[in-house]
């Protein structure tokens, strides 16, 4: 178990690069016990990180630490660490109960209650004799998942484990992943989904093109996003009379026709807008043909908050 | 267990067959329509056995060893467990030879029993003189395997340019030349094999030794230091 004044982790001035290209741009951080998520677009370089922090790949510069050791060829300390990568893969002729206990043996254990326990906290009993090829992909997931924890890791680091899972499977992940934060371990999720990491974690690491664009607490750094303004399109039949309304919103900024006769609105408030829109479009005997967000892409958020 | 899982697929499998039979064929038609002294050891087992056969047949699963891991993205399931690299490395090495040396090994003896010179301790010595060239093989594609993504090409080219070609008329490149080491090691053992293109025993285990322990090390350290997708 880590102990909550050291980090679990301490990323400190690292950078990778391939050739010319530049995956991570001097990242610096700490992860402590709890659940930290490390959001980022894709492309973002979260996977490389993670993949540092794994011991993987090597920092083209800086170092990563992992319960106070190097993590760089210390074979060792995978006792104490638990991976699943993003990439879906098994060995597909082996049954699910096969794989952790090859998890497990991987890791000097000969211990069929710990295999019980990994299937069982994913929910796997049904399914672990049957082989893994047959699995379906949020099966995978978990069964992956069940290999990563079957020596009950103090650092567990999950890439996109959320990925090919149903809305059910979701809600039992997070109850697994709150229940194993409870007992003291690092928990490292990363996804490129705002609303899994919100579900899942406490703290978030924001990635964008490589660099650390915000850390620190998950609710500080919403409450940012939620206050971006948004561009929001709208098409009504009467325009100049819906842009006339629209501008006198509280929360609306600005308001422009576009070549094509659409309204565009730029709004602190999108959920008032989308609200108002079709009152306002009734009030004035307009059609409203459709109100559409032109920047609500992950991309769009990431690159806000960079700017701020 | 899982390293010879998966060095033999049905397709991997199907090819050795393929490749283990196509000598023995051959030898089998030759014998029944040649039927000299020499015939089969010479052309059959020199030429297309140990020359071509047993590379070939290495290097297909030596190269897959690791490579077919990277490619599919399942190395990372072994290298982020608390296993040192040298035993990943002996399992998949090990892997190669378990099913390419008994094989090889088999066909090798079976073709010198088919030679009229082919008498007393010669079937032996032409298998252990292939195992031996197993071994060195299997090292050296497992780390060729594990360097770069087109090894089966580079492997082609070395065999057939260094191994086939170069070695042959030059003789002095004879002792950096694991075909070499495998007439070394059967001529050491029964001279039936021929004096004209081998070296002597002790130089043959000797290179054969270190070309194992050498590209044994390299991949070690490979598996260390790559970065691991």
């Amino acid at each position: 178990m880590t102990t909550a004044s050291r980090p679990a982790v301490e990323v400190q001035n690292v950078s990778k690069w391939y050739g010319s290209v530049v995956a991570v741009n001097e990242a610096s951080f700490d992860i402590y016990p709890g659940v930290t998520g490390i959001l980022g677009p894709n492309g973002a370089g979260k996977t490389t990180l993670l993949s540092m922090m794994c011991g993987l790949v090597k920092p083209s510069r800086g170092s990563v630490r992992v319960l106070g050791e190097e993590v760089q060829g210390n074979i060792g300390l995978y006792r104490r660490i638990g991976v699943m990568l993003e990439h879906d893969v098994l060995y597909p002729f082996m049954t699910g109960r096969d794989f952790v206990r090859l998890a497990a043996r991987l890791q000097g254990m000969n211990d069929e209650a710990a295999v019980d326990r990994a299937i069982h906290a994913a929910n796997l009993e049904d399914a672990q004799h049957r082989p893994t090829g047959t699995y379906s992909r949020g099966m995978r997931q978990r069964i992956r998942l069940a290999g990563a924890i079957v020596h009950e890791p103090d650092v567990l680091i999950l890439d996109e484990p959320l990925n090919g899972t149903d809305p059910r499977q979701r809600v039992e992940f997070a109850d697994f992943v709150a229940r194993l934060s409870t007992q003291g371990k690092a928990i490292l999720i990363s996804s490129h989904i705002l609303e899994e990491v919100e579900a899942l974690a406490d703290r978030i690491l924001l990635v964008v093109s490589g660099k650390l664009a915000a850390a620190g607490d998950f609710h500080a750094i919403r409450e940012k996003l939620d206050e971006r303004p948004f561009h929001v399109r709208i098409g009504a039949s009467k325009q100049r009379e819906m842009a006339a309304a629209l501008v006198a919103l509280d929360s609306v900024e600005s308001v422009s026709l576009d070549e094509s006769g659409s309204i565009e609105v730029l709004t602190r408030n999108v959920a008032e807008l989308q609200r108002m829109a079709p009152r306002l479009a009734q009030d004035i005997g307009s059609r409203l043909y459709r109100i559409e967000p032109l920047d609500d892409s992950l991309e769009s958020v990431f690159s806000y908050v960079v700017q701020r | 267990m899982l390293a010879l899982r998966q060095a033999v697929t049905r397709r991997k499998l199907a090819l050795l067959i393929i490749l283990a039979l196509l000598p023995l064929g051959l030898a089998v038609i030759l014998d029944s329509t040649v039927a000299e002294e020499g015939t089969l050891i010479g052309p059959v087992l020199g030429g297309l056995v140990i020359s071509v056969t047993l590379p070939i047949t290495v290097m297909v699963l030596a190269t897959g060893a690791f490579g077919n891991e990277v490619e599919d993205r399942t190395l990372s399931l072994l290298t982020t467990k608390p296993v040192p690299r040298w035993t990943i490395v002996l399992a998949k090495f090990a892997a190669t030879v378990v099913v390419a040396a008994p094989l090889m090994a088999a066909v090798a003896a079976v073709i010198t029993m088919m030679d009229p010179d082919g008498t007393g301790n010669a079937p032996l010595a032409a298998a252990v003189g292939v195992v031996v060239g197993v071994v060195a093989y299997a090292s050296a594609f497992t780390w060729l395997g594990l360097l770069t993504t087109r090894a089966l090409g580079f492997g082609l080219v070395y065999v057939l340019l260094w191994e086939a070609l170069i070695t042959t008329f030059l003789s002095g490149t004879r002792y950096l030349s694991i075909r070499s080491y495998i007439f070394g090691t059967a001529y050491g053992i029964n001279d039936v094999f021929g004096e004209d293109l081998t070296i002597a025993l002790t130089p043959a285990v000797v290179g054969a030794g270190l070309v194992t322990v050498v590209f044994f090390l390299l991949t070690v350290r490979r598996l260390s230091r790559m970065d691991i997708q």
